[in-house]
């Protein structure tokens, strides 16, 4: 499959845990046999691109994020000629895959730090950083508070400390070492090689350690991933790279420089306010973050989320605004995890179907590309009572049948119990009862997916936000050449009318895009919407 | 409904675009442009430090100000708050204004501010006045919390004033409220208060807005009917109350408000306070009543010339209004040199009996009983002055507590004036 400039641009990404997805060999535990067997209905959902969370050699003690052995696939899953299989129907399908560079660290049993760790003068003892002492780059931030007292641990092999953003056992590499960067310059080459088609780079802005800073976003950093992109572009052009980088939308706009870094980086500050502008009734919390969201280069591309794997962060968000989430979203203390909410869409939502359309309305049609987490185009739950987040990676459930369809495994095999409760439970909630209704929420899912990749509008247009008086109305107009979409949300959970000054469109028609149906020509007078709770409208504008 | 012809289409379409709220803070204007900036300012700050998460609206009702006070409010922005105290509003706030109809009315404004909170739902109403300067963000909180977070229904202010401030309240208002009520509420006529949104839509409902008194004195009749129904009542110390500057005749115009409602009052809720014995304090959240001992300067002598002026000149109607013994009592009073000077309490409580009664039966326009009352309320505001004069702040509670047992102990005889005149 050709790597055309700019694919990620109109992409719909679906992201997957192999490990969740499918079983085909019935050992409990999801693999790419089983992966490539549902490619099917990954086509007929609509999107065309898949993230695959880490599938490498791992001693699984952050489900995968701490890597072993970055060319191989982690048994569990099965080999690299089932990936290579996996990777060449999906691109039959048209759907392109990316996977994960977990660049920031490796595991601790990683060959690298095994050597590294033996003796200080071993040759790749300056893989890793390491120190005599505990107390340097005193000003970084600890990121998992729930677990690590400290960035630093101690080795009693080496006797001395090495440095890690995240779990003690995945040790941060060395970026100022040369040796370093090429090892994970070949790292990606290989799977390039085999045909991915990007990566998602997990932890960027951690890459670079510097005392008296922070250790985030360093101008080095950037350095090293404007190398990276160099090469990508230079021997595989097309690829796309993607930042993982939790941070404000002006610390993320140097993550895409002047076009010659990231293609793509994660809008973490918005998808809270989401959360948060939905409880509010108000969109203010969303247009502030919008408003400070910076211009990005025309080749570059905000991907957006509702959620993913991890908690639903709330590191970019304020004091105030993170207790009033927790209060919210978390009053259940076992739902959060460090500095977020370790729950899915539909439990977040109250399983309230009108909320989940208009979130995912909003998902659609705000600039980006847009990012699905497997289960939740069918409204699965979570059980926020397995460790760590383990509650949001749960079998997908496939049917109704024995273990949800995922695997033939005796239950308790199974890498995760199911989801089981009556509401949530594979019984209730499954892809084969939803693919038999015709309004059931997949099939909703398919249809706004549809509508969204048919006009390169919303992946690639304009923005500009209305300013209507009625606070809970979120109302913008995407634009891109001759083509205007009107995007009108109502975030509130009582009817709303709002009007519009949609003067500068006077004699525009709106032809509302799920039912085509035609709304009144456009006038001097402010243009009068009544609006269902949480209804939310997308109109083609057309001059006729 | 009467809120069809209250509220103008532009201000109806200003609310729909606010939707329901938790909190509604109405601020009733008129020419208030040198006073309101630091009100609204407090107002933005104690919704961003305390509500930041609810929804609030500000409601000016405003009664055709020449100054600029409704663009005041509407454009002040929570920006230069947000500056200052550095809290951060997670939600929209707005800020609205209108002009009400009518000419410039108490009563009209808040019944416009009541309509808007019954509109939109609000779960709280809180009204600031424009020229409370003195005003603290906390304000907000202190009455607003009660009602919304402890189910009260109406939650009246108590303010540490200099000693000699508020002697309306202090010699009348507050006496005789208390006695006919049976609710030992500070201030029945203040100009700040909240009560809750099941109250607000309550009283909308009420037929003082087809009387005089509903536009003028609306206040008072909203705390009797707080205190008359099953409402829960509370009080909350706020602060300092700054007293704006008053004349001669903002005190004519303060008791038709105040006295006049009250009186009015008594009328349809006869069967309710004539029952009624003794009182019953209300929860108090802060302080109780603070004094300020500061000096203020006095002129006793022009008190006792409105008094004893008053006294003669308006004999014969006091005829048609007071008892002879009391009437008598007066002129007695009046020959005594302003150093001897003394009204006591009871006299002054009987009196202000007399002339509620009278007004009940309307024995000369009630307008001008209530103007007849002036130069005798005088006369108690200069005894309360000079007996208070070196007094400390427990002395002036004192006194103030010995005047309404006078008027608790006295309220058979109002029962028995007020059945003599029926």
């Amino acid at each position: 499959m050709k790597r055309e400039a700019g694919w990620y641009k109109d992409a719909i990404i679906y992201q997957i845990h192999v490990r969740t997805f499918s079983d085909s060999n019935g050992d409990g535990i999801g693999d790419f046999q089983g992966l490539a067997q549902k490619l099917d209905y990954v086509q007929e959902l609509g999107v065309n691109a898949i993230w695959l969370m880490p599938f490498f050699s791992s001693p699984l003690r952050d489900d995968g994020y701490d890597i072993s052995d970055y060319r191989s696939i982690h048994p569990n899953y099965g080999t690299l000629d089932d990936f290579k299989t996996f990777l060449s129907s999906a691109h039959d399908r048209g759907i392109r895959v990316i996977v994960e560079l977990v660049a920031n660290h490796t595991s601790d049993q990683h060959p690298w730090f095994l050597e590294s760790r033996s003796s200080k003068d071993n040759p790749k003892r300056d893989w890793y950083v390491w120190s005599d002492t505990d107390t340097g780059y005193r000003g970084t931030r600890i990121i998992f508070i729930d677990t690590e007292m400290s960035n630093w641990a101690w080795d009693p092999i080496s006797k001395s400390y090495y440095w890690h953003r995240f779990f003690s056992h995945q040790p941060d590499l060395n970026y100022d070492n040369p040796a370093v960067r090429e090892e994970v310059w070949n790292v990606m080459k290989f799977w390039l090689e085999l045909g991915v088609d990007g990566f998602r780079l997990d932890a960027v802005p951690y890459l670079i350690e510097r005392e008296g800073t922070s250790c985030e976003n360093l101008p080095e950093t950037h350095q090293v991933v404007r190398e990276l992109r160099k090469k990508v572009d230079d021997q595989f052009p097309g690829a796309m790279l993607l930042a993982e980088a939790n941070q404000w939308p002006a610390d993320l706009r140097p993550y895409f420089g002047n076009g010659d870094e990231f293609h793509m980086a994660f809008h973490f500050p918005l998808m809270p306010r989401m959360f948060m502008g939905l409880r509010l009734e108000d969109r203010k919390p969303i247009t502030e973050i919008m408003q400070q969201t910076p211009e990005i280069p025309a080749s570059c591309q905000w991907c957006l989320f509702l959620r993913n794997h991890d908690e639903l962060t709330l590191e970019m968000v304020t004091d105030i605004e993170r207790d009033y989430m927790y209060d919210i979203y978390a009053r259940d203390k076992t739902m959060r995890l460090n500095l977020g909410i370790r729950r899915r869409l539909a439990p977040l939502l109250d399983n309230d179907r009108r909320r989940i359309e208009l979130m995912n309305g909003m998902l659609m049609s705000l600039p980006g590309t847009p990012i699905i987490y497997y289960g939740d185009e069918i409204g699965m739950g979570d059980n926020i009572y397995l460790g760590d987040r383990n509650g949001v990676r749960t079998p997908m459930q496939w049917s109704g049948g024995w273990n949800g369809g995922f695997s033939i495994a005796d239950p308790e095999r199974l890498y995760s119990p199911p989801i089981l409760n009556p509401v949530y439970g594979y019984q209730a909630v499954n892809v084969l009862s939803q693919k038999r209704t015709e309004h059931s929420l997949l099939s909703w899912m398919k249809h706004i997916i549809q509508i969204r990749r048919s006009s390169p509008v919303f992946g690639s247009g304009s923005i500009e936000f209305l300013h209507p008086a009625n606070h809970r109305v979120l109302a913008y107009v995407r634009q891109l050449g001759r083509e205007t979409f009107l995007i009108v949300n109502n975030l509130s959970s009582a009817a709303q009318a709002v009007e519009l000054d949609l003067r500068r469109y006077k004699g525009n028609i709106l032809i509302e895009m799920f039912g085509k149906n035609i709304f009144p020509r456009v006038g001097d007078l402010p243009y009068l919407l009544t609006m269902g709770p949480y209804q939310f409208y997308w109109f083609r504008l057309r001059r006729i | 409904m009467a809120e069809e012809t209250l509220l103008t289409d532009d201000f109806l379409r200003q609310l729909i675009n606010v939707g329901e709220v938790d909190i509604l803070v109405g601020l009733p204007t008129h020419n208030n442009a040198k006073t309101i900036d630091p009100v609204i300012r407090a107002v933005q700050a104690g919704i961003l430090e305390c509500f930041p998460r609810e929804r609030v609206v500000i409601i000016n009702a405003d009664g055709g100000s020449q100054d600029g006070t409704p663009e005041r409010v509407t454009g002040a922005s929570i920006d230069d708050v947000w500056n200052v105290s550095k809290v951060y509003a997670l939600r929209t706030l707005h800020s609205i204004s209108t002009q009400y109809a009518r000419s410039p009315e108490p009563g009209t404004a808040l019944r416009t501010i009541l309509a808007a909170a019954d509109l939109l739902r609000a779960k709280a109403c809180v009204l600031v006045s424009p020229d409370s300067t003195t005003i603290e963000p906390d304000w907000l909180q202190r009455l607003v919390r009660p009602v919304y977070n402890d189910n009260f229904d109406m939650v009246s202010p108590i303010y540490r004033r200099q000693k000699f401030e508020g002697a309306l309240m202090r010699n009348l208002l507050y006496p005789m409220t208390r006695a006919i009520y049976g609710h030992r509420i500070r201030e029945p006529y203040a100009s700040e208060f909240a009560i809750s949104g099941r109250l607000a839509t309550d009283f909308l409902d009420k037929e003082i807005w087809n009387h005089d008194w509903g536009r003028i004195g609306a206040e008072i009749c909203l705390t009797v009917t707080a205190m008359t129904g099953k409402y829960r009542v509370c009080q909350a110390f706020l602060g300092t109350k700054a007293q704006p500057d008053r004349s001669a005749r903002d005190l004519l115009a303060a008791m038709r408000q105040t006295v006049g409602a009250l009186f009015s009052s008594l009328d349809s809720n006869f069967p309710l306070w004539s029952a009624i014995t003794g009182s019953q304090s209300v929860p108090t959240i802060g302080a109780l009543s603070e004094v300020m001992l500061e000096p203020v300067r006095v002129n006793r002598k022009q008190l006792w010339e409105m008094f004893a002026t008053g006294v003669a000149e308006l004999e014969p109607i006091f005829r048609s209004i007071l008892s002879a013994s009391t009437l008598s009592e007066l002129q007695r009073i009046a020959t005594l040199d302003v150093s001897d000077f003394h009204y006591p309490g009871d006299v002054w409580a009987k009196t202000v009996f007399e002339f509620a009664a009278s007004y009940h039966r309307s024995v000369i326009s009630r307008d001008h009983i209530v103007q007849a009352l002036v130069p005798l309320y005088r006369g108690r505001a200069l005894t309360f002055l000079v007996e208070n004069r070196e007094g400390s702040g427990e002395d002036i509670e004192r006194s103030v507590e010995s005047l309404c047992g006078e008027f608790e102990r006295l309220k058979p005889y109002l029962l028995e004036v007020w059945a003599d005149r029926k």
